[in-house]
């Protein structure tokens, strides 16, 4: 485990600085209060010992040592009393050797390499000159220091054991959701329980929950647009071998060409559902992977796609034309919305009997693109209009043989570039109006 | 024989349809649930209908169920894409006789079809014979005395009507009914002119005339 990626031993190495340093600052105060309380208590007691000393005669080295040895923890002090006339009349048992001469009052001074605290006095008698090892007071202090740092050693490993006990806890139900969704099949997309999560996972688990949502929405899509797709392309199959057998059993030269004719519109039929089915998995695939847009030109697509057609229109003996064209330009993906425009006018002519009319518009209208293909066919009924766009749904009695699935790529199309798609009775020419409003605004 | 066809796709049906009528079945051709329902109401006397399940504006399976739901006992043979096993329990349950799935074989399909319309007749053996005539629906092969005899199409038609059904007496406008589909002109005398036919060919023995009602072969 890495400390630096871990959340317990990010935790614990930052809690394990804090306690530290906390306790050197402590410690540290400890010691600076400690030092400067004992140079006020040991000044003082100097103080008091150099007065005591002092006296109007001066004292026998007897008397004074008697005086020394009253006075309570005296061992550190060294002590040094001369005659007016300078001559040393006492000097405390000590290694140490302070200088002879004396500054009066408090002073610092280096002997020996180390630093005494020196407090003299003078009277009529004497000179008396009490000294302390520097080094004692700082002993004091650090020893003090030293007893403040142990509750915080104690406590240490107790709070660590602690944090890492509450964080092992915290994170257990992190490593649930990581042994579930482990465990998983790849089709397994049920939601992950959220139960127990701390608020700071459960938001990420939430999110995840919905990308398992979505994830399986579009999954079960695309497994019933398989299985449909199977079906569907059952029919056609079903007919194509009936038409090979009708061939193989064809016993004249006129009944062979009917088999053939049928058996080559049945390989007609299985080809264009094929590639209605491609088209249709394209338009969702790359509805899923946001494919990129760039401006097109409406005007300039519906001229195009009225001249792919008239081909056809005109085998049909079907008047197609581009009624009316305002220049209009919507962001979308070229491509798809060939297809649309394609599909919708292929749509018309197809249900158009032989002799009638499809014409093509495109109007700016209130914020909108229109784009509306009308004809004069047999239309929709109205509680058909809705249904027309489910895949492979075809309407009761048309003779012509689609896929089933050019309304629903259609508005796959028409979905994914925001736009809506409607059908409605044309009112002048009595058949089918399929109308597209592209929203502008975004273009 | 005449048989109802229900079949909403138009490429299929066309092929069955021809198929159907090449082996000297009587056809009608019916694209939708409503219609198929329409034809069975109106004309009480097909010999079997083929089904498709998936049809517009009424499902297959609904068709089925008002025809037993009505008594109608016409063997039904369903033909469709729905393959799962459910789906087939489902039709067979709902009362179809049989249940083939598409895409199926030309061949499979009318053998099917005869079985059904042998079994309908009470019969189990596929062919019939009466003293010296043997009579073969699968192959319309027809032997007098061991020799194979040549009937016209309209001939086996009424000869195979009267022979599903032994004993039975079928009139005049039955008959006619079994011979014809909707397209067909039908001319006031021709059952009594097939029969003349028939009769010459093999004998007047097996075919018999119920007067004032019509014509029946007896049982053997």
């Amino acid at each position: 485990m890495r400390m630096t990626h871990s959340l317990r031993g990010r935790l614990l190495w930052f809690l394990l600085a804090a306690i530290t340093l906390a306790a050197l600052a402590q410690a540290s105060i400890a010691y600076n209060t400690a030092l400067s309380d004992a140079d006020q208590i040991f000044d003082y007691h100097m103080q008091q010992m150099a007065l005591s000393l002092r006296s109007s005669t001066p004292l026998s080295n007897t008397e004074a040592r008697e005086k020394l040895e009253e006075a309570p923890g005296n061992d550190d002090l060294v002590v040094q009393m001369w005659s007016p006339d300078g001559v040393q009349v006492f000097h405390s048992v000590s290694r140490a050797r302070l200088p002879q001469r004396a500054v009066l009052g408090f002073s610092n001074v280096k002997a020996n390499g180390t630093t005494y605290r020196v407090f003299s006095i003078q009277t009529s008698g004497q000179t008396v000159q009490v000294a302390q090892d520097l080094a004692v007071r700082r002993n004091m202090a650090g020893n003090l220091a030293l007893r403040t740092l142990g509750p915080t050693a104690v406590m240490m490993p107790i709070l660590m054991l602690v944090v890492w006990w509450v964080v092992s806890g915290s994170l257990k139900p992190v490593a649930r959701v990581r042994k579930q969704v482990a465990a998983r099949q790849a089709d397994d997309l049920s939601p992950v329980s959220e139960a127990g999560l701390p608020d700071e996972v459960r938001p990420l688990v939430h999110e995840l929950n919905l990308l398992f949502g979505r994830v399986k929405t579009a999954f079960d899509a695309q497994q019933h647009f398989v299985a449909d797709a199977a079906h569907e392309l059952r029919t056609p199959l079903a007919a194509l071998r009936l038409q090979a057998q009708s061939l193989d059993r064809a016993d004249n030269p006129e009944a062979r060409k009917t088999a053939v004719a049928r058996l080559t519109a049945g390989i007609d039929r299985a080809t264009r559902l094929v590639e209605q089915l491609l088209v249709l998995a394209r338009q969702e695939a790359s509805a899923a992977n946001g494919a990129a847009t760039r401006p097109v030109d409406l005007a300039e697509l519906a001229r195009r796609t009225v001249g792919d057609l008239t081909g056809l229109a005109q085998a049909k003996n079907i008047d197609l034309g581009l009624q009316h064209a305002d220049e209009a330009s919507v962001n979308g993906q070229p491509d798809a919305l060939h297809i649309l425009l394609r599909n919708l006018v292929e749509n018309a002519v197809k249900y158009t009997p032989a002799g009638g009319t499809v014409d093509i518009a495109l109007r700016l209208e209130a914020g909108a693109a229109v784009v509306s293909v009308e004809d004069s066919g047999p239309g929709i009924p109205p509680d058909e209009r809705e249904r027309v766009f489910d895949r492979f749904y075809r309407v009761a009695g048309s003779e012509a043989a689609g896929s089933g699935l050019g309304l629903a790529i259609i508005k796959a199309i028409a979905e994914r570039h925001g736009a809506t798609l409607r059908l409605d009775q044309s009112e002048r020419l009595g058949g089918l109006a399929a109308i597209v409003r592209f929203p502008l605004g975004k273009a | 024989m005449r048989l109802l066809l229900v079949e909403d796709d138009t490429m299929i049906g066309e092929v069955v349809l021809d198929l159907l009528r090449a082996e000297h079945y009587a056809v009608d051709w019916v694209k939708d649930g409503e219609m198929a329902d329409t034809a069975l109401v109106q004309n009480q006397n097909y010999d079997l209908v083929l089904l498709d399940l998936g049809l517009p504006r009424k499902d297959g399976l609904d068709v089925l169920r008002s025809m037993r739901t009505r008594k109608d006992r016409t063997p039904v043979l369903v033909a469709t894409a729905r393959d799962s096993v459910p789906q087939r329990i489902a039709g067979l349950d709902a009362g179809a006789d049989d249940y083939v799935l598409k895409p199926y074989d030309l061949d499979e399909l009318l053998a099917r079809i005869r079985a059904l319309l042998r079994r309908a007749a009470g019969r189990a053996e596929p062919i019939f014979e009466y003293k010296n005539i043997s009579i073969n629906p699968a192959t319309r092969e027809t032997l007098v005395d061991g020799e194979p005899v040549s009937l016209s199409a309209r001939e086996w038609a009424v000869l195979e009507a009267l022979v599903a059904r032994p004993g039975a007496v079928l009139s005049r406008a039955q008959l006619e009914e079994k011979l014809y589909s909707w397209r067909d002109e039908v001319s006031s005398n021709a059952v009594e002119v097939y029969i003349h036919g028939l009769r010459k060919k093999l004998g007047s023995d097996l075919i018999q005339n119920v007067r004032g009602v019509g014509y029946m072969v007896p049982k053997a």
